[in-house]
């Protein structure tokens, strides 16, 4: 007689140490070149003014920036996700330009931010009257 | 029963000049303290200590210092404390380190430890006694090193006396 399939369920509460924000920078005069340095620097001192010292001291990493669009991913330790959050969402100005910044997704897994069903854009072709793939 | 717990941190004023030591206000500590949490916790460490923060015993002699604030952030207090350098007093400047010697969650349990910690103290100045008359004066401080007993009006809970000890 077959023994009967063993099912094993593994849970992890905590899978990943890391969260990963993917933000957009909204400028009042519209958009600017600035350097992915100068944009850490922004969020750096955001951090400052709002946690001091010991909060402009916890790391964090821009992974992607793209200057055109003024969009970044960052990545940050889970115990450091919710005073980044907030010190992003207190950013008032940037060299006495107002701005904002935008936070578009979090999520714990890389792999999450690469697909976005708000900015998902769907193929025209499908809504004409075609016919159906499957026959 | 919801209570707010404080927290209570003995600190002790360590300068060169002890005659400096003399001009300790109240005030400057507060400020001092205050500014350096601004410092290195920002906004939020600031906001912290508007809730229960306060200077509650200063002893310009030996310069101990009794610093309440809330239990639930008192670390952020205890952290900024070593970035202390100097204490304003009426526009002079004094260079200065504060160490923390004890935390406690109630006044009595802090004098209990400063009673022990004096007489330690006492103790060990003993063999660096000059002359006689210093070590007679140590040895009488310290015989007579003892709490007062309670007041009667027991809802004054800020009102502690410690045994006045002389040094040197």
């Amino acid at each position: 007689m077959e023994e009967p399939a063993a099912f094993e369920r593994l849970v992890y509460k905590n899978a990943s140490i890391f969260h990963y924000m993917k933000i957009c920078l909204v400028l009042e005069n519209g958009r600017r070149n600035i350097e992915a340095a100068q944009f850490k620097q922004l969020i750096i001192s955001g951090l400052r003014q709002l946690y001091g010292e010991v909060g402009a001291a916890f790391p964090f990493d821009l992974l992607k920036f793209d200057p055109g669009t003024l969009t970044g991913m960052l990545r940050v330790y889970n115990s450091g996700l919710v005073k980044l959050w907030s010190a992003l969402t207190l950013i008032g100005s940037y060299q006495n330009e107002l701005c904002a910044v935008r936070v578009t997704q979090v999520s714990p897994f890389l792999l999450a931010l690469s697909g976005n069903s708000r900015e998902l854009e769907l193929d025209q072709a499908s809504f004409t009257g075609e016919k159906p793939l499957l026959t | 029963m919801v209570r707010f717990k404080s927290r209570y941190l003995l600190c002790e004023v360590c300068v060169e000049d002890r005659s400096s030591l003399l001009l300790l206000e109240e005030r400057a500590i507060y400020h001092a303290v205050k500014n350096a949490v601004a410092r290195s916790h920002g906004d939020y460490g600031a906001a912290l200590l508007i809730l229960s923060y306060g200077v509650k015993y200063v002893n310009a002699h030996t310069g101990i210092i009794l610093i309440r604030c809330r239990k639930s952030h008192y670390r952020n207090l205890w952290s900024a404390l070593p970035f202390i350098s100097c204490l304003e007093n009426r526009g002079q400047k004094v260079q200065c380190s504060i160490s923390c010697l004890h935390v406690g969650g109630t006044i009595r349990t802090c004098q209990k430890f400063l009673v022990k910690y004096s007489t330690q103290q006492l103790h060990r100045m003993l063999p660096h006694c000059r002359n006689e008359a210093e070590r007679d004066e140590v040895r009488r401080a310290v015989l007579s090193c003892s709490l007062e007993k309670e007041r009667d009006v027991e809802e004054e809970e800020d009102e502690v006396e410690d045994d006045e000890w002389e040094d040197e």
